[in-house]
């Protein structure tokens, strides 16, 4: 046992660190030298690891298990249905006549191809068996939805603004198969809200779309970055 | 190497940082706290409403006799919002509150969801076959008895294809007891029978008058067809020409809208009727022509009138000075377009035929019968067009045996006295009626002396209720057969709340039914074919939609396109009018029973419904505090008043009548009459769900029917009351 | 991108004089914004009505009273300088003042309760949420997708239905118009008032029925120039958008909150 312990429990424990610096026995000075210096790489190295460990958690664990992974219910390709229709995005996604975007397609217009099995792709022979012939709804997960108090005008974006599709939604036209869905556990909201890039990093402009990206794209275009009601409701 | 406790700390510490570096460094503080925030702006039991394509789909409205056209917005197959069609002839985009609150209806705890059969006093599900089968069975049964009279039905009208099926079922079964339910639409029509020699319902050109005279009418308290009064009111407000006169004891809605307000002692309207007749004659203000002509007994009207209602007499009597009647008569007979209408309130009890009488008297005066801007005799929509049932000889004899009610013997213009109907049955041993079926209506909470309805009510072996609702008179029954809500189902509407030309409108299924609901016309089509013999074969048709489709034949594609038809053709009743009635019934008024004081009145409000349907809870929201506290309602009264009885805001008080007692709160209000103590209709619900059930009390219950002399029909507008302070 | 610039500045005229006090506008509003309802309304200090209607009287001795009926709803107030009373008071920006529009809104996710807005209101338009809203069963069908049901512990108002302006702009965008017809965007008390008596559009569109009712006067901060138009509590300067509309001296006084010996102090 080393009397510097010792003497530790003597002192008052904010005063130890003090006194055991001020008056160290001279026989022992060395011995603490050495043991500061194990300490001190000691505390570095356990620094170092606990950051390393800590960024590890942060960066790559964390998402791991915030994101719960869900699939599509079919794998739908975009990029062979793009080829096939006239209107490009349009011809599938498409505004009502009283404004309102339609958004993600209903079954009632895929019937309109599918009535029955056009290929002999598993997936589409999963969709036609499975919701065409039942009449079911296919429960589409959707990246892009926003919680419920926000107020999207794909209106005044693609019409007023004419803006195209890949500034929000990225290249997802050009894909030929779903990517997985990951739901955020607190939130419930879809991991492209906040970005695949964990730490918010953007490359694109439609890596993420949150409030603030909202209003930067709106500061630049538009100058001011619009009031509440605007986005909200 | 050991490590001591300084070590431990400096490791621990170390590596406290570490992890704070590494964290701080890393997403994960800041998106946790960007999705806890998130988290709690967005609780998982908030609901989130799916949005989906909108649409609109147009319907007539049928939870008051209004007939207001409704456009439904729908998002995919919910519906959001009930508005008020625009250009529609009655309501042209406006909407009332309980119109609007019809969604809380349609989805609300209220709704009976299937057939239910009564099971040792609690209500059990059971299916639509065997629902019907029991029925069947019982009716089978008391025509094999020979009493098929004893089989009736309490409807909230007699018109439509629906009720006329009913109708239909009966006579074809033997029973003439169908019963509708009473309002000032049979007043109307009574004094209209005598003065004019025929039935037809009445109608006002309010739109086109320039004078309304009003003997306490709610015309913006939901008298009529209440969107088109507001409407016809904010008319009269744009033009400095037109005015509104309201005589009424109370400062109601109505009369604070009015350019003057009467404040008459109630029950006396048709005295005040009679003392404007007098001044009008006296100052030769009538249409000399127009009398000559087409008129009958005018001599003795004009000799009773001078004789006994001159302006000083009047004033003595109704409370308003004699420079005030002049002054009323001067202005009607001044007018150009005047009217003068009556039934107190929304018009849902009706009144003194003598009132009614005289008050159209001075519409014949001025010639503003059958006129623009006056009233019209207006006939019945004329569109079913059916052969008339087949009777075997059980009908026939059935249908000739005298009406339970005794409607039609006593009073030969009055067609339905449900009033009667109660005391028919409780004043003999065993119920006269066998077998009720009700439908659109809620007699049990309505009618006056609530309790005594409830005696009788009992007493009858067995009851068909048809209603969507659990109201009062539903748990009162033994079977519901749930119809579908007004937003589920197909019916024609004729519509009978004074437009001046007949109106039939289309109610179309806005939704598909919510519950395990069936059409009533379906209901009785299917029992009717289950009865085999004339009673099947008088009805032809497979289902309502069917019925529905060929009665109405090349009027249903304009019905199912606009959700109205105007019978264009239609012309108002030329007759004579008779002033001989009048005279024979000179005086001939309802006192208010009891020997109190106090006068009790009840008064209507638009946010407290008064017909078969209680105020759904958006409406119940709008009841002011001074009229609903908690449980408490409040009466009205004169402060006055209040200091002779030493009351002073906000006390609870015991009001008793000959009928009942109620706890009640009370409100000082300068707008009423000192001695009079006016009660909201529409509280004191025992149904419906726990945002109505059990708040306030249900002014029925203190009033008792008062018949009317020339009609026999309910006409009590007050009783005598006592308050006393708790 | 061109950027409309004209400002818009909705608001809403109320003729007194046709109003009846049916209370249809308060259920157009509860119905059309998902306003919820408890099982006893009856206290109001907690019973959310974003358009309330009071009833008030001219306090005369029968036979000479007179009632009114005055249907509040936000009266979405530009200040002296742009500022309501409320959102100068919101720490949390959870409630601004659109100048493109004019319409004071309040975002309910960015609220977090503290209620100074209801204590800066002068007019009681703002509504606390004591409860998290509960729909019988069933019953949450008829919500509408329109307007996010709010949660336990925030304020909510009038919005002038601002959504219905959302929407309207959203089908002239795909019109290819930017401009909105008057009849285009109303609120729902507006189209539900059976009276006729809510009038509602830009105060700044001389064309507007509204603007042609009260006349503004924008260099006096909006005061009307209709002698029969006033607005509530006039002199505290909230330059408030709805206007109300009377023939009645009494209720234009009333209205105004005089108190007592006002006028008569002010002549001397």
């Amino acid at each position: 046992m080393s009397t510097i312990d010792d003497k530790a429990t003597e002192v008052p424990e904010d005063a130890a660190g003090e006194s055991a610096e001020t008056v160290p026995p001279e026989q022992e000075k060395e011995e603490v030298a050495e043991k500061k210096e194990i300490n001190k790489g000691l505390v570095i190295f356990v620094f170092i690891a606990a950051f390393v460990a800590s960024l590890i958690v942060g960066w790559i664990l964390f998402p791991m298990v915030l994101y719960t992974q869900e699939n599509q219910p079919i794998d739908f390709n975009h990029a062979l249905h793009l080829e096939e229709v006239e209107n490009s995005c349009e011809s599938c996604h498409f505004f009502r006549e009283d404004g309102s975007y339609a958004g993600v397609p209903k079954l009632a217009q895929c019937v309109d191809c599918h009535d029955e099995v056009m290929g002999d792709d598993p997936d589409e022979l999963a969709f036609v068996e499975n919701y065409v012939q039942k009449n079911i709804e296919v429960p589409w997960l959707i990246y892009s939805q926003q919680s419920d108090c926000v107020f999207f005008s794909h209106a005044a974006h693609v019409k007023a603004a004419k803006m195209d599709c890949v500034s929000c939604h990225g290249d997802i036209g050009e894909s030929t198969s779903l990517k997985v869905y990951e739901k955020n556990i607190i939130t419930g909201i879809s991991r492209d809200i906040w970005g695949k890039n964990i730490g918010g990093i953007k490359l694109h402009s439609w890596d993420r779309m949150k409030m603030n990206d909202c209003a930067k794209c709106h500061k630049e275009e538009t100058g001011n970055q619009g009031a509440c009601f605007q986005c909200h409701k | 190497m050991k490590i001591d406790r300084r070590d431990f700390l400096s490791l621990g510490i170390g590596a406290a940082a570490g992890i704070g570096a590494g964290t701080a460094l890393s997403p994960l503080p800041w998106k946790l706290i960007d999705d806890s925030s998130i988290w709690s702006q967005n609780w998982p039991w908030t609901p989130v409403p799916p949005d989906g394509a909108v649409s609109f789909k147009n319907s007539v409205c049928t939870l008051c006799p209004g007939g207001c056209g409704i456009t439904v917005r729908k998002v995919e197959d919910r519906c959001i919002k009930i508005e008020g069609t625009k250009g529609n002839i009655v309501n042209n985009g406006g909407i009332c509150i309980l119109g609007l609150s019809g969604l809380q209806l349609l989805y609300g705890p209220t709704r009976v969801k299937a057939p239910m059969k009564k099971d040792g006093g609690r209500w059990k599900e059971i299916s639509w076959d065997s629902a019907i089968d029991e029925i069947v069975k019982r009716l089978k049964n008391i025509r094999k008895e020979g009493k098929p009279e004893s089989v009736a039905c309490v409807s909230g009208t007699d018109q439509g294809t629906v009720a006329q099926l009913i109708g239909r079922f009966l006579t074809a079964y033997g029973s003439p007891n169908y019963i509708r339910t009473s309002s000032i639409a049979d007043s109307y029509e009574i004094a209209l029978k005598k003065l004019h020699g025929q039935f037809s319902s009445i109608g006002f050109d309010f739109e086109n008058s320039d004078f309304v005279l009003s003997f306490g009418s709610g015309v913006a308290d939901g008298w009529g067809s209440p969107v088109r009064m507001f409407k016809a009111n904010s008319k009269w407000k744009d033009s400095k020409d037109k005015a509104l006169y309201q005589i009424e004891s109370r400062l109601s809605n109505t009369a604070a809208k009015a350019d003057k307000w009467i404040a008459i002692i109630p029950g006396t309207e048709a005295i005040l009727a009679m003392g404007i007749a007098n001044v009008i004659i006296q100052k030769s203000l009538y249409k000399k022509k127009l009398i000559e002509k087409y008129s009958k007994g005018f001599n003795n009207f004009k000799a009773l009138v001078l004789k006994e209602y001159s302006p000083e007499k009047v004033s003595k009597i109704t409370g308003v000075k004699k420079s005030e009647i002049i002054a009323i008569a001067k202005k009607f007979a001044g007018a150009s377009r005047p009217v003068a209408i009556c039934g107190s309130g929304q018009g849902r009890t009706p009144g003194s035929i003598f009132e009614f009488m005289a008050v159209h008297a001075l519409n014949a005066l001025i010639g503003s019968v059958n006129n623009i801007g006056g009233v019209f005799s207006v006939p019945e929509p004329d569109y079913i067009k059916w052969t008339e049932a087949e009777k075997d000889d059980v009908a026939a004899k059935g249908i000739k045996t005298d009406r339970i009610d005794g409607a039609g013997k006593k009073y030969p213009d009055t067609r339905y006295l449900i009033n009667r109907l109660i005391d028919s049955i409780n004043s003999t041993g065993d119920s006269p009626v066998e077998l009720l079926f009700v439908n659109g209506a809620n007699p049990c909470y309505t009618m006056p002396d609530t309790e005594n309805v409830i005696k009788a009510f009992k007493k009858i072996p067995y009851i068909v209720s048809f209603s969507s609702y659990f109201d009062e008179t539903t748990e009162m029954a033994d079977i519901i057969l749930p119809n579908h809500t007004n937003l589920e189902r197909l019916e024609d509407i004729p519509l009978a709340a004074g437009l001046i030309k007949p109106v039939v409108g289309l109610s179309m299924p806005v939704v598909e039914p919510e519950c395990n609901t069936r059409h009533i016309g379906d209901v009785f089509i299917q029992m009717a074919k289950l009865m085999d013999g004339n009673i099947k074969a008088s009805f032809p048709w497979n289902n309502y939609e069917e019925c529905l489709k060929k009665t109405l034949g090349d009027k249903w594609d304009k019905l199912a396109r606009d959700g109205y038809w105007v019978d264009e053709n239609s012309r108002a009743s030329r007759g004579i009018f008779d002033f001989t009635p009048l005279v024979k019934n000179n005086r001939n008024l309802v006192k208010p029973e009891g020997k109190s004081k106090l006068t009790l009145i009840p008064y209507d409000s638009m946010r407290l419904t008064v017909g078969y349907i209680g105020d759904p809870p958006f409406a119940m929201k709008t009841v002011e505090d001074t009229i609903l506290k908690g449980n408490d309602v409040f009466v009205e009264i004169n402060p006055k008043t209040a200091a002779d009885y030493n009351l002073s805001e906000g006390d609870k008080a015991r009001l008793t009548t000959s009928k009942g007692k109620a706890k009640v709160r009370v409100h000082l209000y300068d707008g009423i009459r000192p001695g009079i103590v006016a009660m909201p209709r529409g509280l004191g619900h025992t149904e419906f769900d726990e945002y109505l059930a059990g708040k306030g009390e249900n002014f029925n219950k203190l009033i008792g029917p008062v018949e009317d002399p020339v009609s026999g029909l309910d006409a009590a507008w007050g009783i005598q009351a006592e308050i006393t302070k708790t | 991108m061109k950027v409309d610039t004209k400002q818009k500045k909705f608001g809403m005229a109320i003729d007194l004089d046709k109003c009846t006090g049916c209370g249809s506008c308060m259920v157009a509003c509860m119905s059309e914004n998902n306003v919820p309802f408890k099982k006893d309304e009856t206290n109001k200090l907690d019973s959310i009505t974003w358009i309330k209607v009071y009833k008030v009287t001219n306090d005369k001795k029968y036979p000479d009273t007179d009632l009114c009926y005055i249907p509040r709803p936000c009266m979405h107030c530009d200040g002296q300088h742009g500022h309501a009373p409320c959102v100068s008071v919101c720490p949390a920006v959870a409630t601004d003042n659109d100048k493109s529009t004019g319409v004071v809104s309040q975002i309910y996710t960015r609220c977090f309760g503290c209620r100074y807005c209801m204590a800066a209101c002068p007019y009681h338009a703002r509504y606390f949420n004591w409860w998290d809203p509960v729909w019988p069963e069933g019953m949450e069908k008829y919500l509408s997708p329109n307007v996010s049901p709010r949660m336990r512990g925030v304020v909510e108002k009038c919005s002038f239905c601002f959504h219905r302006y959302q929407l309207a702009m959203d089908k002239a965008y795909v019109e290819g118009r930017r401009e909105l017809r008057e009849d285009e965007y109303q609120t729902s008390c507006t189209q539900a008032c059976p009276a006729g008596a809510i009038t509602f559009g830009d105060l700044n569109n001389p064309k507007h029925t509204v603007h042609k009712m009260v006349q503004p006067d924008n260099k006096h901060h909006g005061k009307p120039k209709n002698p029969k138009a006033f607005r509530l509590l006039e002199r505290l300067g909230t330059n408030a958008k709805v206007y109300y509309l009377s023939d009645r001296k009494w209720v234009r006084k009333l209205g105004d909150n005089q108190t007592p010996n006002e006028e008569s102090s002010k002549k001397h």
